[in-house]
């Protein structure tokens, strides 16, 4: 006998989430996420300056607000024909790692750990389920650690801060680089700080995952999904340095190799979507499709992105496995390994980063617009791979296309038949108790979905949830 | 870590900020304060004020949550889900709560457009949410630039038709912490300040002045610039932004003194323009914010 199950919201993400999914005999055999990257951004951001879009798209996240600041800056500058300094981009890369390691931090502690530890008897920590596995003296010792990585995870932000002004919302990300030059004190600083943080992902948070991962074994074989892998390349392509971690790449479980990244092969679909256009397929650059709440067939407001016509996941996992580093395999708990294994080699990259970089290098200009231009930005951040496409005419943006990781994450089917990625995971999954199922959760969770704009839910023959994506 | 003040007592706001915080302290070690309810509502935003009062120092939030109030409803922080996590935030109907709201509410379509979660298997909307949460709540703080006034959420076109927590609330006084985002210390030293003494002396548009007395124009370390026409023409410049498009000169806040993040920087300290995005109007009142035309003419100078 088949039972329906919904839960909404997810809680512990960036915004509202809904996720309906079908359970037949403990199994999961059908599930819908529905996101909803439609606060109407790619609306408002029509008819602004477009020097505007390097802070207003930031305002799409709380959490992630410097990887707009990213994507945004490179579709200016590939608008503007700017090529930064090489110093530029060491400068941003360093406020961007601090988003990285901000992230990671609160994400693991504060967003995934409730899912395994009991953290304490505060009302906040009220769990649904029973199922908390740790040995007291581990689960004591995770419990503290939500709380030591506070201090933890706010000096990655204050770090941001050093560079970008403030954080979240930093005004230091721009087109050319940062707005501001190094300085020595600022570079110690960074250095300090930056030393804590990683003492603190070695000692304790890399051993935390291994720890939560050796009592829930069964999750290494939970939430695989399609086994398609995207980056768009993250912090990659120095002149001097080269590659500190990954290239563009795709693979696919039939592809003994990665492949290059082609950006061509990027379609969007809104089969599924509520959204009309004149094809339900097409490039991003292309068009921003028209909302139409009352589509047939439709139950999201998110859009499919393809590659090559499939849905790819994005994310530290993607990465770590594209870039070699990591082999064991793809479920729920090797996402959550990989994010806390990505953490260290971030914070190693910075460490890169910092030494190379030179103070007193003033890196911006007075720019001018061109009457016409258009641009793209593409960028790992995060999540996962994050694209920004814009068109600038009468020295206004007259086009603003944004495609965020949870998008490839959380997309719904397509006319293909196929699921969008989280949708997969789900599928075969065991529930054990679906009146208090912790499992959907977790496997969710480990894709570190950032939901935080108004996402729209339909469920079988009845009207109709709403959530929030970004 | 607790900031000490010498006499005689400064009357800075930084120095009565801190003040309060000392007494908040002293006096939950004595027993005098009882720990209050408070629901966190995150509505039609980016959740950015959240990770913001994560950020918090002096009072931290983790001293908050441990100390300072019970954090009865958090859709960010909340290990509960689904309808348990729904029930949670409508049990507390029935007690003392202060309410605090983080984003817009969302209007189109009854509502729909932003549900937070679910109750008896139909939706509850962040309107709902906002209404009959508003109506109980016996204090109310409105956070961050999309709660005081629709902020970025309601920018135009305002395609989800996005007001600020006010307008669904018309006849509810509530304190209003704009930015975007807030800054830990404005809303931590105003929930400290509700906790001791009652509720903060706020100006004619509900911000305490505590945090939103004076313009950042007026205290703005780049100020001698600006006295003797010195500007930037660029970022990265050390003179005043003003011409770049600054709108220091409308917006109240501490900015210059308090700064952020553990008062390493501010946006002025990185060389680039003030977007006043603590001032009532914002974004689309403070747009562009970066404008490299600074030879027009501007009528006041």
């Amino acid at each position: 006998m088949s039972k329906r199950i919904v839960i909404n919201p997810l809680t512990r993400i960036s915004g509202f989430m809904e996720i309906e999914v079908t359970v037949d005999r403990n199994e999961i055999v059908d599930a819908k996420t529905t996101g909803n990257l439609f606060r109407g951004f790619e609306q408002m951001l029509v008819g602004r300056s477009p020097f505007d879009a390097v802070y207003f798209t930031q305002r799409i996240c709380g959490i992630c607000s410097a990887a707009h600041s990213m994507a945004s800056s490179l579709a200016l500058e590939d608008a503007l024909a700017i090529e930064p300094l090489e110093q530029g981009r060491y400068l941003r890369d360093i406020i961007h790692c601090c988003e990285f390691l901000q992230n990671h931090i609160r994400h693991f502690y504060q967003y995934t750990a409730p899912d395994y530890v009991f953290i304490g008897e505060n009302v906040l920590f009220q769990a649904d389920h029973n199922d908390f596995r740790l040995p007291k003296n581990v689960n004591d010792r995770l419990s503290r650690h939500y709380f030591e990585s506070l201090p933890i995870s706010r000096s990655a932000h204050q770090m941001l801060a050093v560079l970008g002004g403030k954080a979240p919302h930093n005004h230091g990300v721009f087109i050319g680089g940062i707005t501001t030059q190094a300085t020595s004190e600022k570079i110690v600083q960074l250095d300090e700080i930056l030393q804590t943080i990683t003492a603190f992902i070695e000692e304790k948070m890399i051993p935390d995952v291994y720890d939560i991962a050796r009592y829930y074994p069964e999750y290494f074989r939970m939430g695989g999904g399609y086994g398609n892998l995207l980056t768009f390349g993250s912090f990659n392509n120095y002149k001097e340095l080269g590659t500190l971690y990954v290239d563009p790449l795709v693979s696919t479980p039939e592809l003994e190799y990665p492949e290059p990244f082609d950006e061509n092969k990027i379609t969007e679909k809104i089969d599924y979507s509520w959204f009309k256009s004149k094809q339900n397929t097409y490039l991003p650059d292309e068009t921003v499709p028209e909302p139409d709440r009352d589509k047939q067939k439709a139950y999201s407001w998110v859009k499919s992105p393809r590659y090559n016509g499939l849905p790819m996941e994005v994310g530290p996992l993607a990465r770590l496995i594209l870039s070699g580093a990591y082999e064991n395999g793809i479920s729920a708990m090797d996402r959550t390994i990989a994010r806390a294994l990505e953490a260290k080699k971030i914070a190693d990259i910075m460490k890169t980063l910092l030494r190379k970089v030179v103070p007193g290098v003033d890196m911006q200009k007075k720019y001018e617009l061109p009457e016409m231009a258009t641009g793209r930005g593409l960028v790992d951040t995060t999540r996962g791979a994050l694209g920004h496409w814009l068109k600038i005419q009468d020295r206004k943006l007259s086009f603003y296309q944004i495609i965020t990781p949870s998008t490839w994450d959380f997309s719904p089917r397509d006319d293909k038949g196929f699921r969008g990625v989280a949708e997969q995971a789900l599928i075969g999954a065991p529930v054990d108790d679906p009146d208090n199922p912790a499992e959907i959760g977790r496997i969710l969770r480990s894709f570190d979905p950032c939901m935080s704009c108004a996402t729209h839910v339909f469920s079988k023959g009845k009207q109709v949830k709403t959530i929030k994506v970004f | 870590m607790k900031k000490v003040v010498l006499p005689p007592e400064s009357l800075t706001n930084e120095a009565i900020a801190a003040r309060l915080t000392n007494a908040a302290d002293e006096n939950l070690k004595k027993g005098l304060i009882n720990k209050r309810n408070l629901v966190y509502l995150e509505l039609n935003g980016c959740s950015g004020n959240i990770i913001s009062l994560l950020n918090g120092q002096n009072p931290s939030f983790e001293y908050t949550l441990n100390s300072l109030v019970d954090l009865r409803y958090s859709n960010s922080l909340m290990a509960a889900e689904g309808e348990r996590a729904s029930e949670k935030l409508m049990a507390v109907l029935d007690e003392d709560f202060i309410l605090a709201v983080e984003g817009a509410v969302a209007l189109k379509n009854n509502g729909l457009y932003n549900v937070i979660g679910s109750l008896d298997g139909q939706p509850l909307t962040g309107l709902q949410a906002a209404t009959i949460l508003g109506e109980r709540a016996s204090h109310i703080l409105a956070v961050g630039a999309c709660a005081t006034h629709g902020g970025v959420s309601a920018a135009k076109p305002n395609p989800s038709e996005s007001v600020s927590l006010q307008q669904v609330l018309l006849d509810r006084e509530m304190i209003k912490l704009p930015g975007c985002p807030v800054n830990p210390d404005w809303f931590l030293g105003t929930l400290a300040h509700l906790l001791l003494y009652g509720e903060p002396e706020t100006d004619n548009l509900g911000r305490p002045l505590m945090f939103y007395s004076t313009l950042i124009h007026d205290r703005c370390p780049r100020r001698p610039f600006f006295d003797r026409g010195i500007f930037a023409e660029k970022l990265g410049d050390k003179t005043c932004l003003f011409k770049l498009g600054c709108r220091g000169p409308v917006t109240r806040t501490d900015c210059p003194t308090r700064q952020w993040n553990g008062r390493v920087n501010w946006p002025i300290g990185d060389d680039t323009p003030c977007i006043g995005c603590s001032q009532f109007g914002f974004p689309d009142a403070m747009a562009p914010f970066i404008s490299f035309d600074t030879t027009r003419v501007v009528k006041d100078e």
